[in-house]
C-alpha cells in the first residue's frame, strides 16, 4: 500500500512534467524502425439483425403450427414434438432470450423512457402470442414457450392441486406482472428476467441461488404440472386474460359431451371444469346475489386500500434502483462511514457520488417521486386483481359440459384422448354399436 | 399390482440417473466453494505471499513459491471451468435419462380413470367456491403481510417527505452564522492576517520610500513552507515534522520568540503521523488569524486554534488528507468564518470539501462537497456583485460560494494540471492561473456555469505554475518559477513588459504601494517598479533560501526563510540581537 | 372435422361481450404497438461498455451470467506506448522486468509481452485466458496511456434483456449499442 503510494508519488512528479509537454498521451507513440506493423483489435460481430427477424419468423410459424395442431389435427403427439422443437430452438439455441415472458417489461420501459426504443422483433415477440391467444387461446403455452416445454417434459406423475387452492393462487402471476412492470417503467431493471428460474439452464450457467431455484422448480415440476406457468408466469397472466375472450376455445371433443366424466382427471394442470350444477335452490340464489353485491362494492374499496398501502412501499421498493441505492449508500456514508476496500465497486461508486452529490441526490429524489406513483399503482393493481377474482369466484359459471377453463387451459391437447367420443372420432376406438366390438 | 421387470429396470435407471445428477451437482458446488481460496485473482494466500516478497525482494525460494502457487491456481481455474462445462452437459444428460425412465415407468403404471358417483355435486361446488374465496382472501392477507414486513424492514435513509428532501438538496436557507466577536474591517485590513494579506491579494497599500534592510532575523526551530502572518505586534508562523507540529509567536519589533505551542493530542488524530509528505512537508499551509485567535492547519489534518498568549482554544482533526504532494492550501478567515479548502484525491475527488468553521468554537457552520481532486491553491473572499463570495480553485473548476451558507454561486471549467497558484481579485476581475497554461480574468457576477461567458480575457504568455499573481487594478504581475516577471494590462491582459530576473522563484510576489517585491529562491529580493515601464529599483541578496511568500505589516516586510524569519524595514541594515 | 363449436342461432350476449372485449384488446395492442413501432428504427440493441466511464472495479469478471465472462480486455495498439515497464503488465514496483509470476499483474497470464525492438515491447491479450478483471486496465489507465480497456465480446455475450453486470456497474458504463456497431473502441488516450 505504502509502496504503491511511493510509486504513485514518484511517477507523479514525472507525470507533471510530461503532462506539461504533451497534453495528450503520457507516453508518446513509438517510432518503430524495424518495420513493425500495429495489429488491430479484433471485433467479432454480434448476432446479425436478420437472424433476429428469423427468430420472430420462427415464432410466428410455431404459433401457427400450434394453432393448427390444437384445432385442426387435435394431436397431442404433434404438440409434443413441436414443444420439443421450441425447447431446442428458443430454449437451448437462443438461450431463452429474447422471450415473450419478459417482453412486456420492454414495452413498458419503452413507453416510459423516451431514450429507449423497443426493437421491432421484441414487439413481435410480445404481441404475437397475445393476438393468437385472443383468437385461439393459449397456443403459445402449449407448443412454443421453451420454459413451458421444459416443465412439460419433466412432468412424470402429476398430482392434482385442489381446485380452490389453484384458483386462489392464480392471482400471484398478476402480482409478479405488476411488480415487473413497475420496475421496468421506473427504469430499475427487468426483474422478471432476473428471476426466471429456467433460463440459467438454457445458458448452462448461472448463480448458485437462481440455479437452485430452477432445480427446485424442475423437481416440483416432476409432480406438479407446470408450476411456473400456473402460479408465477406473468405473461401467462396476460394470456389468461386474452384467452377469456378468445374466439375459439379448446374443447375436449367437438362433438357433444355425454357427461361420462372420464376426462375429469385427465388435465395435469387442473384446468378441467365440471358443468354447473343444475338448478339452484332459491334460498341459495338470494344469498349468492347478496354476496356478489357485497364483493362488487368491496372492489373499489380494495383498490383504494391498495393504492394507499402501495404508496407506503415506495422507500423500500425504490432501493432496488441503482441510482437510489447509490444515493442511499452516499447518505449513509456521511453519518456512519464504512471503510470499503480500495478499488472495490462500493468505494468507487461512493467516489463517483462525492464528485457531484447534488446530482446524485436530485436523481434519487426524482426517482422516489416516480416510485411513489408507481407503487401506488401497484397496490391498486393488487387490490383490483384480488377484488376481481373474488367477484369471479362468486359468479356462477354457465357451463353445461365438461370443458377446460378458458383462462387456465394451456391447450396441451392431453384431454382429447381421454374422451371416448373423441377416440371414436379419431378412429382410435370402435364406436358403441360397431360390429367390430364383439 | 405386480411390477414387471421392465418397470423395475426403469425405476432403477431413474434412481441411478437421479443419483448421478446429484453427484455431478455436488462436485460442481464443491468446486465453486473451493474457488474462494484458490482463485488466482483474489486468493488471500497469494496476496499475502506477494506482500512478503515486496518486503524481501531478493528472496529466491519465496519467488519460487509464488510461481508454484500461481501456476497451481491457474491450472485449477482452467480445470474448474472445463469441469463446469462438462458437468453441465452431464447434468443435462442425466436429467434426460431420469425423466425418460421415470416417465416411462409412470406410463406403465398408469391407472384408468374410474369416476365415482357424486350425488351432492351442487353443494360441493358451492362449498368449493366458498373455500376458494376464503383462500384467496388468505393469499391477499399473506401478500399484505409480506408487504407490511417489507415496509417495516425498510432501511432507507433518504427522506420520506418533500420538505425534508428540499432541505437535503440544500434548497432551503442554511443556518445563519452566529454573530461572534469578529474583527472590524479596518482592523482586519491594517494587518496581514492570512496568506497574501487580508484579501489574499498579496498587496499592501502603504509604501516605504527607502529600500528595506534587515531589521532583525530569528531562527525558526521547525521546518515548514508556510508564510508568516502578522497582527499587531505579533508575527506567527507554523512549522513541524512528522513527530511534532508547532506554532511560533515572535515579537514583531525585535524578533524575540515569545512562545511556541505544539498542536498535539487532537481528538481523532492518530498519535503518530505516518510520515511527512515529501514535497510540501507538514507545515505548508499558512496560518490565519481574526485578531482574536490564531489558526494553524498541518498536512496530517490537525487544525488548532490558539489565543494570542499561546493557550489552546480548540483543536480539530480533519484528516487523513489524501493529497499526493502534501496538503498546502492555506487557511482563510472572514468575519467569524474560518475557511478550509480541503481538496483531496489524486485523479478524482475523494472527499474534497470546503468547510466553514466558527472561529471562536471550531463548530462547523457549513460544509460543501467539491467535485475536484487535490489542489494546493488558497481560497480568497471577495465582495463582488452584491455578494460575499469565496473563490476556490482546483482542477478543473473555479467555483464561487456564498460566505454565509456555502451555496454555489458560479463555476467555470477553466483549469488544468496541478493547481498551485491562488486567485486574486483586482480591477474588478478574479485573476486565476491555469498553471503553465493560461492567466485568465473572470467576471465575478455570473451564476451557474460561466465557463463560456465568464472569462473577460486570457493570456498564455509566461504563465507561472507556482507563484500566484498580484495586481493593483491597472496592472497584473506574474512571476514564473524560472524567474520571468511579466506585467499585463488589467483590463485586457495584454503584455506590457517582461524581464528575466535570473533567479528561480517559488514565493508569490507582493505589491507594496508602487513597488513589486519578488523573492527569489536563493535569497535575491528584487524590487521592480509596479508601473507601465520596466524599472528595477533594487536588488538585495539575503543570506537564506526562500519559498514562502512575504508579509507586509507595520511598515515592515516579513520573510520566512528556510532557517530564519526576517524582518525588513526602512531602517539601516542592522542585525538585531537575538534575545 | 371442424374445431369451431357450431354457432346455432343469433349471437348470444356472452359472445357479444366477448367479441367486444376482443376488439378493444386488439385496438389497445394496435395503439401500443404503433406508438412504439413509429419510434423504433428496426434496430436491435446489444450491450457495450463505455471505456470513458469504466472505473475498473472488477465486477465484469464476477457478475456476468456466463461462468467465463463475456467481457474481455481489448488493446488499442495505436494508443499504446509499447513501454518496457508497462504499468498494465507489471505488478507495482516489480522485482524484475520479466514474465515471472511474481512480477505480473494479470492473474491468468492473459496479457502477453513480446519484444519488438529496443526499447519497445508489444502487449497483447489472449482472450481465452482473460477473465475481464480490469487489473491491467487500472494499471494502464492510471500510469500509462490507457490503451487497455474492457469491452463486451459479442461472440460470447448472450445479450440478455437485462445485463447482470450493467446492473452493478459503479460507473454506469454499460449502454445499449446498435447491433451494427456493437463496439465502443478507444482511439485516444482519454
Amino acid at each position: 500500500m505504502l509502496r504503491r503510494l511511493k510509486f504513485i508519488g514518484a511517477l507523479g512528479v514525472m507525470l507533471l512534467l510530461a503532462l506539461m509537454v504533451c497534453a495528450g498521451q503520457r507516453f508518446p507513440p513509438p517510432d518503430f524502425e524495424s518495420g513493425y506493423r500495429l495489429p488491430s483489435a479484433s471485433t467479432p460481430a454480434a448476432r446479425q439483425l436478420w437472424l433476429q427477424y428469423a427468430d420472430a419468423g420462427v415464432l410466428l410459424a410455431a404459433l401457427g403450427i400450434a394453432v393448427w395442431l390444437i384445432y385442426r389435427k387435435r394431436s397431442r403427439r404433434g404438440l409434443f414434438w413441436l414443444s420439443l422443437f421450441s425447447l431446442a430452438y428458443f430454449g437451448f439455441y437462443r438461450k431463452g432470450c429474447v422471450c415473450p415472458i419478459g417482453s412486456p417489461q420492454n414495452i413498458v420501459y419503452g413507453l416510459c423512457n423516451p431514450d429507449y426504443t423497443v426493437p421491432v422483433t421484441v414487439l413481435i415477440f410480445c404481441f404475437a402470442p397475445i393476438v393468437v391467444a385472443l383468437f385461439a387461446g393459449r397456443a403459445f403455452c402449449a407448443g412454443v414457450c421453451p420454459q413451458g416445454a421444459l416443465q412439460d417434459f419433466v412432468l412424470i406423475k402429476p398430482v392434482a392441486v385442489p381446485l380452490w387452492l389453484e384458483q386462489a393462487l392464480s392471482v400471484v402471476p398478476y402480482l409478479f406482472l405488476g411488480a415487473g412492470l413497475i420496475y421496468a417503467g421506473t427504469g430499475t431493471g427487468f426483474v422478471i428476467c432476473r428471476y426466471d428460474p429456467f433460463v440459467p439452464f438454457f445458458r448452462l450457467s448461472g448463480g448458485l441461488f437462481i440455479l437452485t431455484a430452477g432445480a427446485a422448480f424442475l423437481l416440483a415440476g416432476m409432480v406438479v404440472g407446470r408450476p411456473y406457468c400456473r402460479f408465477l408466469c406473468p405473461y401467462g397472466g396476460l394470456l389468461r386474460l386474452a384467452s377469456l375472450v378468445s374466439k375459439w376455445r379448446v374443447r375436449v371433443t367437438p362433438d357433444s359431451c355425454t357427461q361420462c366424466r372420464l376426462c375429469e382427471q385427465s388435465c395435469p394442470f387442473g384446468a378441467m371444469r365440471e358443468p354447473a350444477p343444475s338448478g339452484t335452490h332459491p334460498k341459495w340464489l338470494g344469498a349468492e346475489r347478496k354476496r356478489l353485491g357485497w364483493l362488487l362494492a368491496l372492489l373499489p374499496a380494495l383498490v383504494a386500500a391498495g393504492v394507499w398501502a402501495g404508496s407506503k412501499l415506495s422507500p423500500a421498493a425504490a432501493q432496488l434502483h441503482p441510482a437510489v441505492a447509490l444515493a442511499e449508500r452516499y447518505t449513509r456514508q456521511q453519518s456512519h462511514p464504512i471503510q470499503y476496500g480500495l478499488m472495490t465497486p462500493e468505494a468507487l461508486s461512493l467516489e463517483r457520488a462525492a464528485e457531484d452529490p447534488k446530482a446524485v441526490l436530485t436523481a434519487a429524489a426524482d426517482l422516489r417521486h416516480r416510485f411513489d406513483l408507481a407503487c401506488g399503482l401497484f397496490g391498486g393493481w393488487i387490490g383490483l386483481v384480488i377484488g376481481f377474482k373474488l367477484v369471479a369466484l362468486s359468479v356462477r359459471p354457465s357451463r353445461t359440459d365438461f370443458e377446460p377453463d378458458r383462462g387456465a387451459c394451456l391447450a396441451c391437447a392431453r384431454c382429447f384422448t381421454a374422451c371416448p367420443n373423441e377416440r371414436v372420432r379419431l378412429g382410435l376406438m370402435p364406436a358403441a354399436g360397431d360390429p367390430a366390438l364383439s | 399390482m405386480n411390477t414387471s421387470p421392465l418397470h423395475r429396470a426403469l425405476i432403477l435407471t431413474a434412481w441411478i440417473a437421479g443419483a448421478f445428477c446429484l453427484l455431478v451437482c455436488g462436485v460442481m458446488v464443491y468446486g465453486h466453494f473451493e474457488a474462494a481460496t484458490n482463485d488466482p485473482w483474489k486468493s488471500p494466500q497469494l496476496l499475502a505471499l506477494r506482500e512478503k516478497l515486496a518486503a524481501e525482494p531478493k528472496n529466491q525460494p519465496l519467488q519460487k513459491e509464488i510461481r508454484q502457487l500461481d501456476l497451481e491456481f491457474r491450472r485449477n481455474f482452467r480445470h474448474r471451468l472445463a469441469m463446469d462445462k462438462t458437468g453441465a452437459w452431464l447434468l443435462l444428460g442425466g436429467t434426460l435419462a431420469l425423466v425418460l425412465a421415470a416417465g416411462k415407468a409412470a406410463a406403465l403404471k398408469k391407472t384408468l380413470p374410474l369416476p365415482q358417483p357424486k350425488p351432492d355435486a351442487g353443494e360441493q361446488s358451492i362449498k368449493l367456491a366458498s373455500r376458494a374465496r376464503w383462500s384467496l382472501a388468505g393469499v391477499g392477507l399473506v401478500v399484505a403481510g409480506s408487504l407490511l414486513i417489507i415496509r417495516l424492514g425498510n432501511t432507507s435513509v433518504l427522506p420520506a417527505n418533500q420538505a425534508v428532501w428540499q432541505k437535503l438538496l440544500g434548497r432551503s436557507g442554511a443556518q445563519e452564522a452566529p454573530v461572534g466577536d469578529a474583527p472590524v474591517l479596518s482592523e482586519f485590513q491594517a494587518n496581514w492576517p492570512r496568506f497574501r494579506g487580508w484579501d489574499g491579494s498579496g498587496a499592501a497599500a502603504w509604501d516605504s520610500k527607502t529600500m528595506p534592510g534587515i531589521l532583525w532575523r530569528s531562527a525558526i526551530p521547525a521546518p515548514g513552507h508556510s508564510s508568516p502572518i502578522v497582527w499587531g505586534d505579533r508575527v506567527f508562523i507554523s512549522g513541524g515534522t512528522a513527530d511534532r507540529r508547532e506554532v511560533f509567536c515572535y515579537n514583531a519589533a525585535n524578533g524575540a520568540l515569545l512562545w511556541q505551542r505544539a498542536i498535539e493530542n487532537v481528538p481523532g488524530s492518530p498519535l503518530k503521523m505516518s510520515e511527512a509528505p515529501e514535497d510540501a512537508g507538514c507545515a505548508a499551509p499558512t496560518m490565519a488569524t481574526d485578531g482574536r485567535r490564531v489558526y494553524a492547519i498541518f498536512a496530517n489534518g490537525d487544525l488548532g486554534a490558539l489565543n494570542f498568549d499561546g493557550s489552546v482554544v480548540w483543536t480539530k482533526y480533519l484528516g487523513p488528507i489524501k493529497n499526493p504532494y502534501g496538503y498546502a492550501a492555506s487557511l482563510a478567515v472572514w468575519g467569524n468564518h474560518l475557511l478550509i479548502q480541503l481538496d483531496q484525491g489524486e485523479t478524482r475527488a475523494e472527499g474534497s470539501k470546503l468547510i466553514s468553521l466558527q472561529g471562536a468554537s471550531g463548530r462547523v457552520l457549513w460544509e460543501r462537497s467539491r467535485p475536484v481532486p487535490a489542489s494546493w491553491a488558497t481560497p480568497i473572499v471577495i465582495e463582488a456583485a452584491g455578494q460575499t463570495q469565496i473563490i476556490t480553485l482546483a482542477d478543473p473548476w473555479v467555483i464561487a460560494y456564498t460566505l454565509a451558507d456555502g451555496n454555489e454561486l458560479w463555476r467555470a471549467q477553466l483549469l488544468e494540471n496541478e493547481v498551485v497558484p491562488s486567485p486574486v481579485f483586482a480591477g474588478g476581475f478574479v485573476l486565476v492561473l491555469s498553471p503553465g497554461s493560461k492567466l485568465m480574468a473572470l467576471r465575478p457576477d455570473g451564476t451557474g456555469d460561466v465557463t463560456k461567458t465568464g472569462v473577460a480575457w486570457a493570456t498564455e504568455e509566461n504563465v507561472p505554475d507556482i507563484a500566484s499573481p498580484v495586481g493593483n487594478g491597472e496592472l497584473v504581475f506574474t512571476v514564473t518559477s524560472g524567474g520571468m516577471a511579466t506585467c499585463f494590462g488589467a483590463n485586457d491582459g495584454k503584455k506590457i513588459w517582461e524581464t528575466n530576473l535570473d533567479t528561480e522563484v517559488q514565493a508569490s510576489p507582493g505589491l507594496l504601494g508602487g513597488r513589486l517585491f519578488i523573492l527569489g529562491e536563493y535569497g535575491a529580493l528584487v524590487t521592480l517598479q509596479a508601473g507601465r515601464e520596466l524599472h528595477e529599483m533594487g536588488r538585495t541578496q539575503l543570506p537564506d533560501k526562500f519559498d514562502a511568500s512575504p508579509a507586509f505589516a507595520n511598515g515592515h516586510v516579513f520573510l520566512r526563510g528556510v532557517t530564519n524569519l526576517y524582518c525588513l524595514g526602512p531602517a539601516v541594515v542592522k542585525l538585531a540581537k537575538q534575545p | 372435422m371442424d374445431a369451431k363449436p357450431p354457432v346455432n342461432g343469433p349471437v348470444t350476449r356472452r359472445q357479444f361481450l366477448r367479441n367486444g372485449a376482443r376488439l378493444m384488446a386488439m385496438t389497445g395492442l394496435g395503439v401500443a404497438a404503433g406508438a412504439l413501432a413509429t419510434r423504433s428504427t428496426g434496430a436491435a440493441w446489444v450491450w457495450q461498455i463505455d471505456p470513458a466511464k469504466c472505473l475498473h472495479c472488477g465486477n465484469c469478471a464476477t457478475q456476468c451470467v456466463l461462468e467465463q465472462s463475456a467481457v474481455k480486455c481489448v488493446h488499442a495498439y495505436a494508443v499504446c506506448g509499447y513501454c518496457q515497464l508497462c504499468t498494465g503488465f507489471f505488478w507495482p514496483e516489480p522485482n524484475a522486468l520479466t514474465t515471472a509470476a511474481e512480477n505480473q499483474l494479470c492473474p491468468t497470464a492473459a496479457l502477453q509481452r513480446t519484444y519488438v525492438e529496443d526499447p519497445y515491447y508489444q502487449y497483447s491479450i489472449d482472450e481465452q485466458l482473460c477473465i475481464g478483471c480490469a487489473k491491467c486496465v487500472e494499471g494502464c489507465s492510471r500510469f500509462g496511456n490507457g490503451s487497455l480497456f474492457l469491452q463486451i465480446r459479442h461472440d460470447r455475450c448472450l445479450n440478455c434483456n437485462e445485463c447482470a453486470i450493467a446492473r452493478t456497474c459503479p460507473g454506469e458504463a454499460f449502454r445499449r449499442a446498435p447491433v451494427e456497431h456493437p463496439y465502443l473502441l478507444k482511439t485516444t488516450s482519454r
